[in-house]
């Protein structure tokens, strides 16, 4: 028998995604994205991000069905993101999840959208071995899990007290002056730069942190280090050098992620790594992972960036194995939850 | 056959109607905060109740509001997606022209008698809209009325001044304020007795029926009626957000 055919829909931010997935196999990934009215002001607006969402769902809808040539009647089932994200926005997608699954009397699956950004990997990799470790990193998490069964059985190992890693990088890049979002271009800007030219703070390294948060990140620490760097500098009418001050910076969040989530391999016995999430696509964290993972003989995976960034399709996969994995569907009253737990794969 | 209608411009309220307006089965849910949870329930509800397939829908009808954003979007999104699903059209009603036509039969309003039916918009404002009685009975036994203001938000002081400042309709007397959002300012915006407080899903669609029948556009989109809130990086947003969950601040993404 073939495996079930899952939409998956996910709005948790700025990103209208639904994608298709039959098991390990994409169909169908279409996404609509408001980024370009959020770039005018700096950052994601919740209300405008819904208002965007709102429109931009059936059209997503019918250009996944169309460029899939599928019928909405071959639909096995609906996943979408229920948490964490964005009241308003993953309203929507919930929202309009019910209405599938009413309309198409097929069951719904409420999945962790943070979740659903080690599983896509499944899509590219294809299956996660027994126990995995993965680590996601974007603009609103950055979190390091353990993967004992994608669809039934993860545990949070640690996650950033205060900034995400990407979000860390927009806040470096707004304050050199790079437009928004800044990681890309901090990221362009390191490649150039002495990545020990400054020493910046490693944040929750210090011994007495090994205890309560071994494997948690802290980057407000260092973002503000940056600050006062470039304002004494600029204070004693020096100029900055953008590159090295970029590679620094860029260098310790690399350091500090890698660190950390490698030492969580060896202590589970893990020797697979995936990173997902929007901010895999930064270099210096790609490069550090790829040298540290080949040196502990661990297989390290990341999947295409177009899989990292928000998207249907994780959100699908997820769904694929939750379904597979004879988990029960969501009733329809479940609520969307902006702060959902990162154990929480299915609600 | 039947269409089915819901509205989540107040609180939630979803029916079930056959081609000619009579109720097959209806569901009210007075959650103000949750609509997303209510409201698909209550939809499987009034179809089993009614034994109709989703299949057996010939429309699906969504009150436009005014109202607060987050609900508004989830009866919008709902109505659209269901349509979607079964291949049918998605007929929008403002919710507000719903609360009028109910004024008319529960209050036995007559033709040119003016209505000023309101909604809570929050922040201390009101959305609002006038009407004017046209017939007491209209095809599918709903009353006819014809906006002559609104929809618009304003603080309720100021509907009060402009709209019933003095008796200039027709019949010489004001027009009759109906809906909840006079309810929180007795002070400016007094409601009748026996006044209707929210849209009725049923009368909801009833009129989409009818403005079918008239081949009347019934786009369902939104009416927002105000600008999201956004600020320039680094200031402070200039209010709290209506019924959209909390602002982030100017970097504040989440994924
Ligand atoms: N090459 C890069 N280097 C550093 N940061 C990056 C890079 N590419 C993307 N980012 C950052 O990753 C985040 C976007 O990831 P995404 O998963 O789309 O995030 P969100 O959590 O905002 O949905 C942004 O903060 C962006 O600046
Ligand atoms: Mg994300």
């Amino acid at each position: 028998m073939a495996e079930p055919l899952v939409l998956g829909i996910e709005t948790s931010c700025d990103e209208t995604g639904v994608a298709l997935v039959r098991g390990n196999e994409l169909l169908v990934d279409a996404v609509a994205s408001s980024m370009e009215e959020h770039a005018r002001y700096g950052g994601i607006i919740p209300e405008v991000a819904s208002r965007a969402h709102l429109e931009a769902m059936i059209p997503t809808i019918q250009k996944a069905l169309g460029d899939a040539d599928v019928d909405l009647s071959e639909i096995d089932a609906v996943a979408v993101t229920a948490g964490p994200g964005l009241v308003g926005p993953l309203t929507i997608g919930a929202s309009a999840a019910k209405a599938l699954s009413i309309g198409l009397n097929k069951p719904l699956y409420g999945v962790n959208h943070v979740i659903g950004h080690a599983c896509v990997d499944q899509l590219v990799d294809g299956p996660l071995p027994e126990r995995a470790m993965a680590l996601v990193v974007s603009g609103g998490h950055s979190s390091l899990l353990m993967v004992d069964d994608i669809a039934t059985d993860v545990t949070e190992l640690g996650s950033t007290l205060d900034d995400a890693a990407g979000e860390a990088f927009d806040k470096v890049g707004r304050l050199l002056g790079l437009p928004y979002p800044g990681g890309p271009h901090v990221d362009r800007l390191a490649r150039e730069g002495d990545p020990t030219a400054i020493r910046f703070p490693r944040g929750l390294t210090a011994a007495k942190d090994q205890a309560k948060h071994a494997y948690d990140f802290s980057f407000s620490g260092l973002k503000t280090a940056v600050a006062r760097w470039v304002e004494a500098r600029t204070d004693a009418g020096q100029a900055i050098p953008v590159h090295d001050v970029a590679a620094s910076f860029a260098e310790a969040v690399a350091d500090v992620l890698t660190a950390k989530t490698i030492a969580a391999c060896h202590k589970h016995g893990v020797d697979t790594l995936v990173i997902g999430g929007g901010f895999s696509a930064n270099s210096q964290l790609r490069e550090m992972a790829a040298k540290r993972c080949a040196e502990a003989g661990i297989d390290l995976r990341i999947p295409p960036i177009r899989y990292c960034t928000d998207n249907g399709a994780m959100i699908a996969a997820l769904g694929s194995a939750v379904v597979r994995a004879g988990v029960a569907p969501s009733s329809l009253d479940i609520p969307v939850d902006s702060s959902m737990p990162l154990t929480t794969i299915t609600v | 056959m039947a269409v089915l209608a819901l509205d989540t411009s107040a609180a939630v309220a979803v029916s079930l109607v056959d081609e000619d307006g009579a109720r097959l089965a209806s569901r009210t849910s007075d959650e103000r905060r949750r609509h997303a949870e209510s409201l698909a329930p209550l939809i499987e509800e009034v179809l089993a109740e009614a034994g109709v397939e989703p299949s057996g829908l010939t429309a699906v009808v969504a009150g436009t509001g005014p109202a607060p954003f987050t609900g508004l979007r989830v009866g919008l999104v709902t109505a659209r997606t269901l349509a979607l699903t079964i291949g049918v059209p998605v007929l929008g009603v403002p919710s507000l022209d719903a609360l009028a036509v109910q004024a008319v039969s529960d209050l036995g309003l007559r033709s040119g008698a003016e209505i000023l039916a309101t909604s809570d918009a929050r922040r201390k404002e009101v959305y609002w809209a006038r009407y004017r009685v046209i017939s007491h009975e209209g095809p599918h036994g709903v009353p006819v009325v014809e906006r002559l203001a609104g929809p618009d938000v304003d603080r309720a002081g100021f509907v009060a001044q402009a709209q019933l400042a003095a008796p200039d309709t027709e019949d010489g007397q004001l027009p009759v304020v109906v809906g909840e959002g006079a309810m929180l300012y007795p002070e400016f915006l007094p409601v009748a007795d026996d006044a209707p407080l929210v849209p009725d899903a049923t009368v909801l669609a009833r009129l989409a029926l009818v403005r079918r029948e008239a081949d009347e556009e019934q786009p369902a989109e939104p009416l927002y009626l105000r600008r999201p809130d956004v600020h320039e990086p680094g200031r402070v947003p200039t209010g709290a957000t209506t019924g959209s969950g909390a602002t982030t601040g100017a970097a504040g993404g989440v994924a």
